[in-house]
This record gives C-alpha cells, structure tokens and sequence, in this order.
C-alpha cells in the first residue's frame, strides 16, 4: 500500500494540497498483488514511517538563489520550511549573469534585471577584439542582475508560499547518531536568532527538523558539519567602478571578457555592466597571491574604456571549482556553491544553484509524499542522480574548453579567433542560454573542429617563434 | 633632438601617442625605424628585460627609467601628463604604457603592402611581424582601445605558408627519426631471426612493433614528452572522478545499509 502512494504522488505534486487526503484513503483499496509487483520498481519510502499529525520539517541554511527556490519549492510541497539567512540584505559580490532560460524557469519579474547584456567583446592577450551575439535573436539576453535584489524576491516568494524565513545564523547540527530510531530521529540546528527586540548579539536557539538543504554558500557549514570534504575553489576579485556617462554609453548592454597571462593564468578578466557602474575583476584558481597584480592588469587592458572612473567598491569571493566529495549524508544534502556547481570555463553559479535547490526540494517532496513521510537517503539521492544526468554533458564540456583553451597566451589566441566564427557563436549561446548542449549540424561541427585545430596550431608556431626570438 | 624629428616625421598621428613612452624604449624604437632590419632582434629582446616582470614591477620602473633618462635627454612632461589623466582611474599602481609602433602596423592591422617582396607579399615576415607584437604584448600588455582595435586575424596568412615554415621542417625531423629507427630495427631483426624486409612486413608481431615505433615518434619528440602525456592522461578523466566522488559513497552506504 505504501509504494501506491509513492506512486501517486508524483501526480499528486500537480494538484493542489486538498488532493492528497482523497489519495491517502485510496490507498486501503489497492489489493496486495499490485502492491508486490510495484515492491520491485521502488524502493524509496516504502519503510519510511508515516509522520502523525504533522508534516515533514525541512531547514534551508541559507537565503541565495538555492535557498530561496528550495524553499519555494518545499513550502509549495506541503512541507514545514524554515529558511535560515544570516544576513538578510546581504549585498553579494557576484558577477550577478543569469541566462534566459532562468526568467522563464523561475517566473522572475523583469523588473530585478538591472541590464539585458546582448554583445559581448572577447579581447585576446595580443588585442584582438572579437564581437560577439550577432546571432542573438532580439528576444534574447544575458540578465544582470543585483544579487541582493534576486535573493530578496525568491525569499519573499518562499515566505508568501509558506515558509518561515529566521534571520540568524546557523552555528552547528546535530547529528542523529545511527541505530535504530535514527531513521525518523530529528536533526537538531543551533542558531543565533537576530531579532530588533533582542538586539545586536543575537538570541541562541535550537531547532528540531527532519532533513536539512545546506545552500549556505562556498564556506558552507553545513557542509562542514557532514564532513562533505573540501574543493579548489577560485578568489574572484571585482572592483566596482562608476565611470563617466559617457564612458558608460559603451557598455550600455556590451560585457567584456578579457584573456591572457597578464589579467589570469588559469580564468579571465571581466568587465561587467551593472545598474549604474561597472564592475572590473579577474579570477584565479593557482595564482592567488597574485590576485592584486592581476586587478591591475585587468584595469591596464580596460584603461582607455573606464578612464576618470572612480572605484566605489572592491570585493572578493571564493567560487568552487568542482563538486565536493560528499554532497550528501543521510538527510542533510548540499545545493548550489555549498555542493560546488560552478561551472568551469564561465564561472557560471547563480542558475545551477537555483536549480539544485529546486531539484533537491522537488526530490523531498516526492519522496514524503507532499509531507506526509519521514525521507531518507535514497530519497535525496535521486536529487544527485536528476542533477547529474541532466547537468553532466554541460559541466564536462565547459571543463574541456577551460583546459584545451586557457592553457596558455596561443590557446587563448585560437579562443578568441574561434569565437568570431558564426556557428561558434550560436553554438554557445544556445547552450548558455537555455543550458542545453545542443549537437549542432555534424558538417558544420567538422568544419569547427577544423578550424579549432588550424587556430591551435598557428597560435602555438607562432609562440615558439617568440620563445625563439628571447634566447 | 635630430633623432625626435626623424621619429615625428613619417607616419600617422595616431602614432604620436609614444610621446609619452618610458624613455629606454625611446632610444630603441628610433633605432626601430632608422634601420628596420637588423636592430629589432636587439632590441625586441631589451624592451622585454626592462618590462618583463610585469606590474608588480611598476615600483621600480621609474626607478630604472630615471636612470636611463640621462643619456637619451627626452622630455619629461609628456609623462606626468598622462599621469595625471591615469591618476583618476586608481592609485599609483597603474604604471605608462607604451604603445606597441610599427610603421606597418595600421589601423590595427600588418598592412600587407609593405610586406611585397618581388611582387608578392612575404608571408615569412608578416609572420615575424606578428610575432614579434606578441612578444612586445606580452611583456607590456596594452590597454585595448575602441579607438583603434585590433582586427588582425592570423587566418589571412594563407595555409601554404604556415606549412612550408613550421609543419616542413619539424616533418623533416620526425620522417628522419623514423627513418633511422626503422633501418636499424630491420636490420637487427634480420640479423636475429632472419626474416627479410618484406617477410617482417606480412609479420602481426612486427607490424605492431611498426605502429608502437611510429606512434612513439609522433607523439614523443622531446624527454619531457612522456611525463606530458602521462599528465594529460590524468586531466581528462580527474573531473570525472570529482563529479562522481559522491557515488563512492552511496556503493558503501547501501552496501551497510543492506
């Protein structure tokens, strides 16, 4: 009987909260045939216990774009959300590029887009500049958008659906110890509570909850407390420039991307546009000490184009280079830059954690049953075999680019010189924007391949004639 | 002073921008256009020095360009002008730049009709051209600019070219190893087992000693070959091992959990 409404409930995440109580009494009615035959097929929630007079408890650590769609989607489920944001008007140093597949996915108003980017420059080590999005339909752009603006809307919609939101700031998890009863005992959460009333320091509380979603970012505690292991991660360092109207003209929906030794070894300097300035920064993996040498060389290749700005702000972030070893124990599963789903190449985080946090929320919901349920692991593994399956090809393909084309100054070079064929750029766009990586026209993909060989090769003859030209 | 007007004379205006050049590259760029053909290896090689290290190396530029300013006698207020243009953008770390000049460089280009040589153009040294820009790029990274960008794409030098510079000589060299490994190999498996040349060839065993030996020739051209490969071997697969680190886990789990 209990498999039936695993079953169900798939459909019955369609409809709305009354339905589950007629799903519920029909359960009585499935005869024990059908109940050994679907006994095969699943294996989540058949032993999960039935919860009595409540719902299913779920803390989300953390209000970003992971947290903020998780809770969304749990609250949206039926289940008991709580929301832990430590710092509710949080202004996040990001690059703050959302592609267009997430306005639509996440029914964000366009409004919170502060720019719609439509060309984009690539500038290689030697200055070639090469124009990109000449093969962007007129609907189409890449969103900039305020980080505190984003996170605010999703976690006001998460409230407005159901979920508590706490301001405080998550300390440390208790973790049931295993044996039996382990299965349905609570996770108990300390936090500092931050209300007016109490005042500056904070109030320490506990919470009791059933499964947590650590989405608390690139030093996520919560991933600490499971022992999910550690990840290389990248500083991104950005200054925010407010330029001259005039200067401001030229990246009016233009970003810049520039490559070479002098602005990163291992990524790529960025000018960004925001609302009213514009945003200049480079990242490194390797070369971290050297981030403030890199600033500089990213603002020296940008120098005549932000002339007579002035800095008003300089901020630094750590983005994760790859997935953490663990991203899931028990009931405690990892979402966004807590799990470590920046892409490479691009540095592309703020969809994938959305996503995972709506994944991960929607693999809960399914597996209690709308609440109904205690979840166990396997539950939450099916968010990792979702996230995997769908997301791999994307994450694998950016990684080849990153390692085949910033290598070094000639790969950069034959980068840049590919990214002026057509198809090149359709190809990319296409899978930025709807994150999809398409197989294009298998003649033209010969004829790239072609290309991306002739490019390598001439970049690299002609690197080893300016190591000739040293000696 | 006679050496500044032969520099201002020729080309376009765009090109006064070296007005406010560090002042060893001063000295070397009027060397550049009195002779154009010898002096660049001398002089490539020196801007480079001086600037190689980078902007961390902005504290003692001026130290050194002071030092040299004596002898070349130059004027000093093209410089503090343009700092004081560059003084709004950030702090003293961004040092002057000098633009990369080249009399065929126009328009952000290598005007190909100052390359002819008999009549046709002389893709050997639009090749050195570019080549040397790169490395004056490298260690002087400029600020590109809207004003004049660069456009110049290497695919205009055409493909034969490319071929008879790099691709003849270094297949000279691989053909000639494999060559020399070949003859010698059948004349010691002769001598061994006395099978003859032809006799070898219908041979699997030797056949497969023939692909490992050219394989190995191709792709193993310098020591530090080996130890690239067995590097790159390990990239291509170490994402993979990252991404599914977590399934390592679940095999065991569920194995207990059983």
């Amino acid at each position: 009987m209990t498999s039936s409404i695993a079953f169900k409930s798939f459909t019955g995440l369609r409809h709305s909260s009354a339905e589950p109580p007629k799903l519920h009494s029909q359960l009585h009615n499935i005869s024990p045939p059908n109940y050994c035959q679907r006994r095969l097929q699943i294996t989540a929630g058949i032993s999960s216990p039935k919860l009595q007079n409540r719902n299913l408890r779920v803390a989300v650590i953390g209000g970003g774009p992971a947290g903020g769609a998780a809770a969304e989607t749990l609250a949206k489920g039926g289940i008991e959300t709580y929301l832990i944001e430590r710092k509710l008007d949080n202004c996040k140093p990001c690059g703050g590029a959302i592609p267009l597949c997430m306005v639509g996915e996440f029914d964000l108003p366009l409004d919170i887009i502060d720019r719609k980017v439509t060309k984009m420059k690539m500038i290689s080590p030697s200055n070639i500049a090469v124009d990109i999005g000449q093969t962007l339909k007129p609907h189409e752009y890449i969103g900039m958008v305020r980080r505190e603006v984003l996170d605010s809307y999703l976690r006001e919609r998460a409230a407005s659906n159901g979920a508590n939101v706490i301001n405080g700031l998550f300390l440390k998890m208790d973790i049931p110890k295993g044996g039996r009863g382990s299965e349905t005992a609570p996770y108990v959460l300390h936090y500092t509570e931050y209300n007016g009333k109490v005042g500056g320091a904070g109030q320490k509380k506990t919470l009791e909850v059933d499964a947590v979603i650590g989405a608390d970012g690139a030093n996520s505690r919560v991933a600490k407390s499971i022992g999910a292991g550690d990840y290389d991660y990248a500083i991104a360092f950005q200054e925010r420039i407010r330029i001259p109207d005039d200067k401001m003209v030229y990246y009016e929906n233009l970003a810049e991307m520039y490559v070479g030794d002098d602005v990163s070894p291992d990524f790529y300097g960025w000018v960004f546009p925001k609302c009213d300035h514009v945003a200049v920064g480079t990242g490194t993996v390797t070369h971290k000490g050297d981030i403030k040498k890199f600033q500089l060389a990213t603002r020296n290749r940008a120098k005549d184009k932000i002339l007579g700005g002035k800095i008003i702000r300089v901020e630094a972030h750590p983005i994760p280079e790859h997935p953490r070893p663990r991203r899931l124990s028990d009931r405690v599963a990892l979402v966004g830059d807590a799990a470590g789903y920046v892409t490479k190449c691009s540095g592309e985080g703020i969809y994938f954690a959305a996503k995972s946090g709506r994944m991960c929320a929607e693999a809960i919901v399914e597996g209690s049953g709308n609440g109904k349920r205690m979840v166990d692991e396997s539950d939450l593994r099916k968010y990792l075999e979702k996230w995997d399956k769908t997301y791999w090809p994307t994450y694998k393909v950016l990684d080849v680019l990153q390692k085949v084309f910033y290598r070094s100054n000639p790969a950069r070079e034959a980068f840049v010189e590919m990214c002026a064929d057509e198809y090149v750029q359709k190809m990319t766009f296409d899978s930025y924007l709807y994150k999809k990586v398409v197989p294009g026209n298998p003649l033209d993909d010969l004829k790239l391949a072609f290309n991306t060989i002739g490019s390598l090769v001439r970049a690299n003859a002609l690197r080893k004639e300016m190591n000739k030209l040293s000696v | 002073m006679s050496i500044s007007m032969s520099f201002f004379s020729p080309p376009p205006p765009t090109h006064l921008l070296i007005s406010f050049s560090s002042k060893p590259h001063f000295t070397d760029k009027t060397i550049f256009f009195l002779r154009p053909a010898n002096p660049l290896l001398l002089s490539a090689p020196k801007v480079s020095t001086d600037n190689g290290a980078g902007i961390s190396a902005a504290i003692e530029e001026p130290k050194a360009e002071q030092k040299v300013a004596e002898p070349a006698g130059s004027a000093p207020e093209g410089e503090e002008s343009s700092l004081g243009s560059n003084g709004a953008v950030a702090d003293a770390g961004v040092k002057l730049e000098s633009k990369f000049v080249d009399p065929r460089w126009i328009g952000g280009t290598w005007d190909l009709t100052q390359f002819q040589k008999d009549g046709s153009t002389d893709w050997d040294a639009v090749i050195d051209a570019e080549v040397r820009r790169r490395k004056w790029l490298e260690g002087n990274p400029e600020s590109s600019s809207n004003d004049d960008p660069v456009v110049f794409d290497t695919s205009i030098i055409p493909w034969w070219a490319w071929i008879k510079r790099f691709h003849l000589p270094e297949a000279e060299r691989l053909n000639g190893r494999a060559a020399m490994i070949g003859f010698f190999m059948a004349y010691v498996v002769d001598s061994l087992t006395g099978v003859g040349l032809v006799d070898q060839m219908n041979n699997f065993f030797c056949k497969t000693l023939l692909f490992i030996a050219v394989a190995g020739v191709l792709l193993i051209r310098k020591n530090e070959d080996i130890e690239t490969l067995k590097k790159l071997l390990d990239e291509t697969t170490f994402y993979d091992k990252q991404w599914q680190a977590t399934w390592q886990d679940e095999t065991r789990s569920s194995s207990t959990a059983e």
